[in-house]
């Protein structure tokens, strides 16, 4: 695993432990799935209307604008309380498959969003509005199944 | 059906995770539908969106979801009733989730019947807190110990 230092001196750092010993470290899980639940539903949302089966009486980048915003409000509360799980454990973490597996669907993911947002919704191109859609779905689905995954590999 | 969900879960390769997904799922739906609904009628999110319209075309997902989440969490708890019955974390979560399917109800028909209705605002902070408590506490499930210690 490349890092392998870096990751042994997360684990070692005063605030791991303190996450890792105390009620901290559920309080963090409980918030990480509020909001990751939280940027899945906003995100599809978006994707049911970019393929086209939902509130399609207002224009795609009506209803994108007005919900992506709490998508990266909610991903950034996600992203803050995942490090935070990750730290009493780091080495554990990226060693896991499925941890490693939803790294790869979030970058996915994040591949997909810049698509979407520098190809399909300049130009209008619908087709590719609906492709990105139901990419997005897919991929977020995969996100959530390889995160649960996760604390079911020892 | 004790013995069918513990066979199929400790049997089926990946079917833990798969089910749990499912659920999780669910919870994505019900933020998509009845929570964003919310944060609309209090006027933070979603101005585009009409509330009637917005109500009309979402809460159905709800009751959509709300069956889906019963069928993928009743393995678990047909598998290990004894986690779940004797924990008071369930019972909190239970003791959430019925107001919070009550005020969709409630706001399903008020907001499709009388959407000027300047009660919803009510409504709506009520459900959003509780259903912020439902997903809560269903994840504090697991961690009844670190909130109660046994004496």
């Amino acid at each position: 695993m490349p890092f392998e230092q870096f990751w042994a001196w997360l684990e070692m750092q005063p605030l791991s432990a303190r996450i890792g010993e105390s009620a901290w470290f559920p309080f963090l899980e409980s918030i990480h799935v509020l909001s990751a639940m939280f940027v899945v539903g906003t995100v599809l949302m978006a994707d049911l209307r970019l393929l086209g089966w939902n509130a399609r009486r207002y224009p795609v980048t009506v209803v994108t604008g007005e919900v992506v915003p709490w998508t990266w409000g909610a991903f950034v509360v996600a992203v803050v309380t995942g490090v935070g799980l990750l730290m009493p454990r780091a080495s554990w973490y990226v060693a896991n498959p499925a941890f490693l597996a939803k790294v790869v669907l979030l970058l996915l993911a994040g591949a997909n969003m810049l698509v979407l947002h520098f190809f399909a919704l300049r130009t209008d191109r619908v087709r590719l509005q609906m492709t990105t859609g139901a990419c997005s779905l897919l991929v977020w689905a995969g996100v959530v199944l390889a995160g649960r995954w996760i604390g079911h590999l020892s | 059906m004790h013995d069918l969900a513990v066979y199929l879960l400790s049997n089926v390769p990946g079917l833990p995770p798969i089910v749990q997904t499912v659920h999780l799922l669910g919870i994505a739906v019900i933020m998509s539908s009845v929570v964003l609904l919310d944060l609309r009628i209090l006027g933070v999110a979603l101005p585009s969106q009409g509330v009637q319209e917005l109500a009309r075309r979402v809460m159905p997902w709800v009751w959509w979801a709300l069956p889906i989440m019963l069928l993928s969490g009743l393995p678990f708890v047909f598998a290990r009733p004894q986690r779940y019955f004797t924990n008071p974390v369930f019972g909190l979560k239970f003791a959430l989730l019925l107001p919070s399917i009550a005020l969709a109800a409630l706001l399903h028909v008020v907001t499709v019947r009388k959407p000027d209705y300047r009660g919803t605002k009510v409504i709506a902070a009520f459900s959003l807190l509780l259903w912020i408590g439902v997903v809560l506490a269903g994840r504090w499930i697991a961690y009844a110990d670190y909130l109660l210690p046994e004496e």
